[in-house]
């Protein structure tokens, strides 16, 4: 597969080229066009895979939709064009056997190669972090297409590093993650708008988003009509 | 202290590189992410009462956030909205920001509240303004690209659209033409500004996305 981005960084597309044969797994509601022939299936698990009901319960929970969208290209160099569905950039992730946890809605599409599955952070991380109950844990080997709500900058962490929520796109699974406070003081830290944030160590690579979509909707939401 | 303004029109935030010895002053809820050397400090926004005034009045934060650090470190910081972000550098002058505008400053800047008046409350500006003084640098953001322009003479900005202005700018709020066309014509009340000075307006209103919503709202 190759891919090739359009519009950076604000209303970031991904155009990617497939082989006959190649499929590619797509968040529903993520394609925006697509060349003659492919085949489309939507289910519930991996292509090819595992999973099923269970799994898509799971995924639901983690943000993402039940269903998954499999597109396979039946002729050569055929070409399909995904985008999420807000604001932001995309990035490609290239997986080589390792696993990389991503934050619910930043998943945006991946190659048959690579497995996708919810995983449950914690409850304490669920219910505090300000980010989802689940996680998407994608495993594996090909190419991980991730999107965000503003740019996507890396972070080669390497000891500890501090991450407010709702800013986290994903991390290698050699990071681990507990929740504290930001300043000195707990109080403080509420009052200083920033709560509670992510404190990340171990080794490895960080990906965030440079806008915050609860404050984002914090600001919005009051000038909203009832509904 | 390094302070670079990134991924710019779109999405511009901060990126800080801070040494021991650098403070930067930042609106609460700007820290995006930091280098875990980096500590953060909370502080009533010029004051108890000035932080209360603020809040309820100005629309912006009752508290700021210092951020220094003792071996060196990093640090990103946002706004809450898509857009642009300004630096400008302050020598002894003033700069007045409309509500919500802030993002952060440098320790030698002051942070004080200016009486907008009534009219400005009226045309949904806010009944303070964040009145930025002293020395070094200050960091405002928009909803929408920045543009700057020197007044000198008579100027209408649509309401909603000024970000920041000196204090030699005179603002009234006026209708956009006669009563029938005010209202008609979608652009209802204006600001009118009078030079000389220098404004910066954003290409966006946040209202007008609220607005536009609320129009699309099933």
């Amino acid at each position: 597969m190759q891919y090739e981005f359009l519009s950076r960084p604000a209303m970031t597309a991904a155009k990617l080229t497939l082989d006959a044969g190649e499929s590619i797994t797509c968040e529903v509601g993520a394609m925006i066009a697509m060349s003659r022939g492919f085949t489309v299936e939507t289910t519930s698990r991996n292509k090819g895979g595992s999973g099923g009901f269970v799994k898509g319960l799971k995924r639901m929970f983690a943000g993402e939709n039940f269903f998954l969208n499999h597109f396979t290209a039946t002729n050569h160099a055929q070409s399909l064009i995904i985008g999420p569905a807000m604001l932001g950039d995309i990035i490609h992730y290239p997986m080589t056997g390792g696993t990389l946890v991503v934050q619910g809605s930043s998943w945006l599409a991946s190659s048959s190669g690579v497995e996708i599955d919810a995983t449950f952070q914690g409850i304490g991380k669920a219910l505090f972090s300000g980010e989802g109950i689940f996680w998407v844990k994608c495993s594996g080997t090909g190419d991980l297409m991730l999107n965000s709500f503003g740019a996507i900058h890396c972070v080669e962490v390497n000891g500890e590093y501090v991450v407010d929520s709702g800013h986290i796109v994903a991390f290698e699974d050699t990071l681990e993650f507990h929740l504290g406070k930001a300043g000195k003081s707990l109080i403080g830290s509420f009052l200083g708008g920033e709560g509670l944030v992510c404190k990340f160590s171990g080794q490895g690579k960080l990906y965030f988003q440079s806008h915050n979509p609860p404050s984002f909707g914090k600001l919005l939401g009051p000038k909203l009509k009832p509904h | 202290m390094y302070a670079e303004i990134r991924d710019k029109p779109s999405f511009a935030n901060i990126h800080v590189k801070l040494q021991p010895g650098d403070q930067i002053i930042a609106e609460a809820d700007a820290m995006a992410c930091m280098s875990s050397s980096v500590e953060m400090d909370t502080q009533w926004s010029g004051g108890v009462v000035q932080g209360i005034l603020k809040r309820v009045f100005g629309g912006e934060s009752m508290f700021v956030n210092t951020f220094s650090t003792k071996t060196g470190g990093d640090l990103v910081l946002t706004q809450p909205f898509p857009g642009d972000m300004q630096c400008i550098d302050l020598n002894g002058n003033t700069m007045f920001l409309q509500p919500g505008a802030f993002v952060a400053c440098e320790p030698g800047v002051k942070l004080g509240l200016g009486w907008a008046g009534i009219k400005m409350f009226i045309a949904r500006e806010g009944l303070f303004r964040l009145k930025v003084s002293g020395t070094g640098r200050v960091w405002f953001g928009a909803y929408g690209g920045i543009f700057q322009k020197e007044i000198d003479g008579e100027f209408v900005v649509d309401s909603g659209h000024l970000v920041a202005y000196e204090p030699t700018i005179g603002i009234r709020i006026g209708l956009a033409g006669g009563i029938f066309s005010s209202f008609f014509s979608g652009e209802g009340l204006v600001t009118r500004v009078n030079g000389p000075g220098r404004i910066y307006m954003q290409s966006r209103s946040f209202d007008g996305l609220a607005a536009w919503t609320n129009a699309h709202l099933g």
